[in-house]
């Protein structure tokens, strides 16, 4: 069952214009470099996910976006090649489900 | 006339064919694999120092790696003759970048295990290879010659590789350094394999449903195959049981997406 009241605060933040980010190669090399800036490593239990970032559930790895991330938001995982959607979880949190 | 400036280029704005066509092509493959495998030699930074082993550690060390060498050469075998029976040019593609991978992993902890003493390294794999390894090459095989595409993949990228991608994992945190960065290579390369076979299966069962029935009997018995070798391996590198479970919760994740229940 979905909360009328986080219900609220998913369709006030929607009308918010969402941040933009400039994103900077981060080391990542698991990928060609000009696409490397979109992904990073998972650095462990002190690691925390910026607004405009997901993890993969396939792979791990750090999916990040140039701008905020909100469910319903389509990202690729390009290491692991998936196609995943941001969810808002029952934590409260983004997080990315495969789309087959 | 004011112009607005262009938005700056997003991946996740490419269409979902022009993503599949990307990451499946030689191209993209060869542009990511340039990233991190340059400079290495057989794996490793060349001038890697070997760590100093007591003879028990290179013992076991050996047979984790023997072990590691079949599974590999199961994926190099089941990949190549998978080509023939792809459905797509991208999965074909896609599968020939497979092979080229499984080839220089074999290839590297063969050389491995020279490193560490082994005069002949395959004899010493057909030595001590593990009988459900052995056995789980054997099937994946059987499956891949019965041309049955669904089941091959399943066993081959989703089972197998999610396999090799935890223990990889878990092994690489705790390896001398040298076996620690072939590891770590071979890792990059295990997240494209597990990656293919997930979304592959994936579209086919929302597509296919009816093959959901025979994928499940293909679990039920690859399945006890997979965990006996990871019980094995996990007991050679004195791996925590904490850790074990947690290593029987990765594997048996990605399945889980597909919807297969453990």
């Amino acid at each position: 069952m979905s909360d009328p009241l986080l219900e609220g605060v998913e369709a006030a933040a929607a009308e918010k214009p969402r941040q933009r980010y400039l994103l900077e190669d981060t080391g990542f090399d698991e990928v060609p470099k000009k696409y490397r800036k979109f992904y990073r490593k998972w650095r462990g239990g002190g690691d925390a996910l910026a607004p405009n970032e997901v993890i993969c559930p396939v792979c791990k790895v750090v999916i990040r976006s140039s701008r905020e991330l909100r469910p319903g938001d389509r990202v690729y995982c390009m290491p692991c090649m998936s196609r995943l959607v941001v969810v808002r979880s029952e934590h409260g949190t983004l997080e990315a489900h495969v789309a087959y | 006339m004011s112009v607005r400036p262009a938005a700056p280029f997003d991946i996740h704005d490419l269409e979902p064919e022009a993503f599949l066509a990307e990451v499946h092509s030689f191209e993209f493959w060869f542009q990511a694999v340039e990233g991190y495998l340059t400079g290495l030699t057989w794996g490793h930074q060349p001038d890697a120092v070997e760590a100093s082993f007591t003879e028990i550690e290179r013992d076991r060390l050996i047979t984790v790696l023997c072990n590691y060498c079949v599974g590999e050469t199961a994926a190099l075998e089941g990949a190549s003759g998978l080509i023939a029976i792809a459905p797509t040019h991208l999965a074909k593609v896609f599968l020939s970048t497979q092979v080229a991978d499984e080839g220089r992993h074999l290839e590297v902890l063969l050389h491995r295990l020279r490193d560490l003493g082994v005069a002949q390294p395959e004899a010493e794999v057909e030595r001590r290879a593990s009988r459900s390894i052995l056995l789980f090459r054997q099937r994946l095989i059987e499956l891949v010659a019965s041309r049955d595409w669904e089941a091959a993949i399943f066993a081959q990228n989703v089972i197998l590789e999610a396999l090799e991608f935890a223990v990889f994992h878990s092994h690489a945190q705790t390896a001398d350094p040298i076996t620690r960065e072939v590891l770590q290579g071979i890792i990059k390369d295990e997240r494209r394999h597990i990656g293919f076979g997930e979304n592959e299966l994936g579209r086919r069962l929302a597509t296919a449903p009816h093959i959901r029935a025979r994928l499940g009997r293909v679990k039920s018995e690859l399945d006890h195959l997979v965990l006996d070798a990871l019980e094995e391996t996990m007991q050679s590198i004195a791996t925590p049981q904490d850790e074990r479970h947690r290593l029987s919760r990765a594997y048996l994740e990605s399945v889980e997406r597909l919807g297969f229940a453990s």
